[in-house]
């Protein structure tokens, strides 16, 4: 992630946040292992900037998404507009969990942009992807966490008021 | 009788984490802004005994409200509630009066805590 950190010791913080946030805010257990994703999926994307040049993607069957949504919310049934409102505060809260355990683990300050909702599965153009989380819970219900390589430049401030872009 | 929250926060899944939160104990959120502009103007009407305020918003980020909030009322009881767990964050948060911090997503136990030393 542009920091002193091996890949090894990111992908167990993500691990850590990813399981965390997601049984704390949606009281849903998820659990790294094979899942093949469905064909009716969504995904956010967050960029890091100030020279972490990184970015993470949440792809996800919208099922278990739309089920984390009705839980969190306390809604028996959701919008797809509520979907995507749940879904960006989610990874809006995980990377605020991940970036605070950076911090304490190498005293990096990183921050984040506003999180990019999708229908269906988006790829980050020129982005390599670093390596996958795989996830999936009791409902066979899946997500995948990828961590992307930025190319220099790329996850920098575009110029805007900063405050208005970290979170 | 029940200490008097008023919530500021941008996001909908953090003010019902909040609402699970407190439910069952002694604290009632009776406001909600989303805003620090919005925070600044209701403060004085709902009068509550301690405010919750996130920092990274649209428009003014939670430290400047709280500043703000300060300046007009220096008895004013606020915990910043925020993933921007940094030295510098809590540094300016306590150097504004703020009276504790509290990491997102936060556990029941942590977040009666820090309001108890607040309003202690």
């Amino acid at each position: 992630m542009g920091t002193a950190m091996t890949r090894d010791t990111l992908a167990q913080i993500l691990d850590q946040a990813l399981q965390d946030v997601t049984e704390r805010t949606a009281g849903v257990r998820l659990n790294q292992g094979e899942h093949i994703l469905g064909d009716d999926l969504c995904t956010v994307h967050i960029t890091f900037d100030q020279g972490f040049d990184t970015s993470l993607t949440l792809c996800a069957d919208t099922s278990l998404l739309a089920r984390m949504a009705r839980n969190s919310f306390h809604e028996e049934a959701v919008t797809p507009e509520d979907v995507e409102e749940f879904s960006k505060e989610y990874l809006n809260v995980l990377c605020g969990k991940v970036t605070g355990a950076i911090y304490r683990a190498t005293q990096s300050d990183v921050h984040f942009g506003a999180p990019v909702f999708y229908h269906g599965r988006y790829e980050p153009e020129g982005q390599e992807a670093q390596f996958v989380l795989t996830y999936t819970d009791e409902h066979s219900e899946g997500a995948q966490l990828i961590h992307h390589q930025v190319p220099s430049g790329e996850g920098k401030a575009d110029g805007t008021d900063r405050r208005e872009q970290i979170r | 009788m029940s200490k008097r929250i008023m919530a500021v926060d941008d996001s909908r899944l953090v003010r019902v984490q909040l609402e699970d939160t407190l439910k069952g104990t002694d604290y009632e959120i009776v406001a909600y802004c989303r805003s620090g502009e919005d925070a600044i103007e209701q403060y004085p009407v709902v009068r509550p005994d301690l405010v919750t305020m996130d920092i990274i918003m649209q428009g003014m980020d939670g430290l400047d409200a709280a500043e703000t909030i300060l300046k007009n009322d220096p008895d004013a009881r606020i915990v910043m509630v925020s993933s921007l767990a940094y030295d510098g964050t809590f540094e300016r948060a306590k150097a504004i009066g703020a009276r504790g911090f509290v990491d997102k997503p936060f556990h029941q136990e942590q977040l009666l805590k820090v309001f108890g030393e607040a309003l202690s």
